[in-house]
């Protein structure tokens, strides 16, 4: 049997958050392929239906990188970003999801190990949990 | 009408087809609709390249374009630039970044990779067709003032660099110390309340007993520490501590301090918290440093729990250290103590070696500048934020360490923590350079990719105006809300908090994201 694919959607902010994934990619850092970034001004233009739509669409697990939040470019912008993953975890546990499956992180332009660190996390709450409804639960 | 869309794939030198095969991605672009143009160039950061893509989109009367190349921030200026010059509206030239989102990341998958980036390329152009023209506008500033809050060292050195760039300064002073710089000083004056947005400034100053209106195109804010004295069971102990500055001004005219000399950190070590402004910074090591020189049989102490030294301010530990300066550390626990009835001994466990010392002083300095009262009437009527410790809060430490996250209202100096006055006439001359170059442009450029607003939807429930960082947002005369295009900076947090849904953000609507996103996740790889 083929190992399926996982899909992961991570939403990365324009400033500080998509110089993380471009510094790690220039220092040589490898994930997996399955990460697929979605450009948005600031973690805090992500809005609740973006968030859902991505899990409608199939992926099995979704992340927001913003910018550190006491350095945010936009001031209060990751933390806002923070508000509205806790609120979609809110609504996925309603909805019998599990709430690992959309986390929100914080990185500096410079950290360079952090972008593939988060890929992976991901990919591995992805091959854990597996699709979105075939999980044990009746 | 049908959109012209022109697709440009840039080799990157050799890293793109070392990976990818450029053949199947030429075919899947010229597939598309819409495309009328594909275009493989070996770089287009060269200027021939670059030409020729231009030639090509003049040609073809090309009115969108999606580039496949590398990093958005380090070629969108030329790319924009020539295509603006070719007659395309800057919004609508898509750069997608496949070299460092695809090919450097991925180098071991190829299959993958190249799976990865045919999809990128769907949802690209799906983005690419939806994306709208947009239009920057510009608009003049009406004065050419910089207002500088406070004249200490800062502000002074703020005033010097600012008036190279042309433009007229004003400084406010809010004693009534004599000073020379260049503009206008204002003497007993104070910021009071603000108004408008980054070059069109509407100031209310208190000048003296009466109230005055001053419109400024940029604020410095260089107000500079505050004042203290000793505090806790120190101060009950001790009745003769100096401060730091005075202590430094003494120094200045000659005095010479009875000796030995302790330096303590901050002027309450038992505390329960510690403050950023209580560590010891450089203005502890340089005070230090200068008294040893003058009078070297003096015996100098330097009690701390955090000693922070900026840049080259850390070769002045070893300075300190071969002038034979003594370096104690402490941490709460071991707190300095200094006994009633022994009022010249004080108490302290050194930390690094674990051991209880007991230090003979003659003169006890404390050496905190605490957070400026006058920030937060500052910062309120800016409209800017403050830092947890009631210091001026900078835009980032990176890229904007003089600026705030407002534009047009710059920082510097203790302001922001305390620091050695060298420290601080460099930050001023940094903030008033920016302000001047700010200023000398005479217009400000706004527009572009910012929020708008559906005045059908807006129930008006106030959300966008408490959440938005720049008070762009506000409720106009049709008791709906309006953004302040000139204020806004395209950031999206109203878009995504408003409750009914009724603001967009150009060029990123839910639709564009949501269509971006569902292209992404139709491909399998």
């Amino acid at each position: 049997m083929v190992e399926r694919k996982p899909k992961i959607v991570g939403f990365c902010c324009e400033r500080h958050g998509m110089d993380a994934v471009v510094l790690s990619a220039r220092s040589g850092k490898q994930y997996d392929a399955s990460v697929r970034v979605v450009q948005v001004p600031c973690a805090g233009r992500v809005d609740g239906i973006h968030l859902l739509k991505a899990f409608e669409d199939g992926a099995d697990a979704v992340f927001v990188l913003g910018c550190l939040e006491k350095n945010c470019y936009y001031d209060t912008g990751s933390i806002e970003g923070r508000k509205r993953v806790d609120y979609v975890k809110q609504m996925l546990m309603e909805a019998g999801i599990e709430k690992e499956r959309i986390e929100m992180f914080n990185a500096a332009s410079s950290n360079v190990w952090m972008f593939p660190e988060i890929a992976s996390k991901m990919v591995e709450v992805a091959r854990k949990l597996g699709p979105i409804g075939r999980g044990e639960k009746p | 009408m049908k959109a012209k869309v022109q697709v440009v794939l840039c080799k990157c030198c050799t890293e793109m087809p070392a990976l990818l095969n450029m053949e199947r991605l030429e075919k899947l672009a010229a597939d598309a609709n819409n495309v009328v143009s594909v275009m493989t160039v070996d770089a287009i950061c060269e200027g021939k390249d670059l030409a020729s893509v231009i030639s090509d989109a003049k040609q073809k009367e090309i009115d969108r374009a999606v580039v496949f190349a590398c990093h958005k921030k380090d070629i969108s200026p030329a790319i924009i630039k020539a295509y603006r010059r070719a007659g395309v509206n800057e919004f609508l030239v898509e750069l997608v970044n496949m070299r460092e989102e695809v090919v450097l990341p991925h180098v071991n998958e190829p299959e993958r990779a190249q799976s990865k980036a045919e999809t990128k390329m769907r949802a690209a152009l799906a983005r690419s067709v939806m994306l709208a023209p947009l239009e920057k506008h510009t608009e003049e500033m009406k004065t050419r003032n910089v207002v500088i809050v406070g004249a200490g060292v800062a502000g002074q050195a703020a005033a010097h660099e600012a008036a190279k760039a042309g433009v007229h300064t004003i400084l406010l002073e809010k004693t009534g110390k004599s000073l020379k710089a260049p503009g206008i000083i204002m003497t007993h004056g104070q910021l009071v309340g603000a108004s408008g947005y980054g070059g069109n400034f509407q100031l209310r100053i208190k000048a003296g007993e009466k109230m005055e209106d001053l419109g400024a195109a940029a604020v410095i804010i260089a107000t500079g520490g505050g004042w203290t004295t000793l505090k806790g069971p120190l101060a009950k102990a001790v009745k003769d501590a100096v401060p730091l500055y005075k202590f430094y001004e003494q120094m200045q005219t000659g005095s010479v301090p009875k000796g030995p000399v302790v330096v303590v950190d901050t002027p309450d070590p038992a505390g329960k918290n510690l403050k950023v402004q209580d560590y010891a910074w450089d203005d502890t090591l340089e005070t230090t440093i200068e008294l040893k020189k003058r009078h070297p049989e003096i015996q100098v102490f330097v009690v701390f729990q955090e000693m922070r030294a900026f840049g080259l301010s850390e070769l002045a530990y070893k300075e300190a250290a071969e002038l034979g300066i003594s370096f104690v550390r402490y941490d709460r626990a071991g707190a300095p103590k200094v006994d009633p009835k022994n009022p010249s001994a004080l108490t302290v466990m050194d930390f690094s070696q674990g051991e209880l010392l007991n230090i003979k002083f003659g003169t006890l300095v404390f050496a905190s500048i605490p957070p400026n009262e006058d920030n937060k009437a500052i910062a309120e009527a800016l409209r800017i934020p403050m830092s947890v410790d009631g210091a001026i809060r900078r835009g980032s430490i990176q890229r904007w360490p003089v600026i705030t996250p407002r534009p047009g209202v710059f920082v510097c100096g203790s302001a922001l923590f305390p620091k050695s006055r060298d420290v601080a006439k460099v930050e001023g001359a940094a903030a008033g350079t920016m302000a001047g170059e700010f200023v000398k442009r005479g217009r400000i450029e706004f527009g572009g990719i910012v929020a708008q607003v559906t005045p059908e939807k807006c129930s008006a429930c106030l959300t966008c105006v408490r959440t938005c960082p720049y008070e762009a947002p506000f409720i106009g005369t049709a008791s709906k809300a309006e953004i302040r295009l000139q204020a806004c900076q395209g950031c999206g947090i109203c878009v995504g908090i408003c409750p009914t849904k009724a603001i967009e953000l150009h060029n990123y609507t839910d639709d564009q994201i949501t269509e971006e996103l569902s292209t992404l996740l139709r491909g399998d790889f």
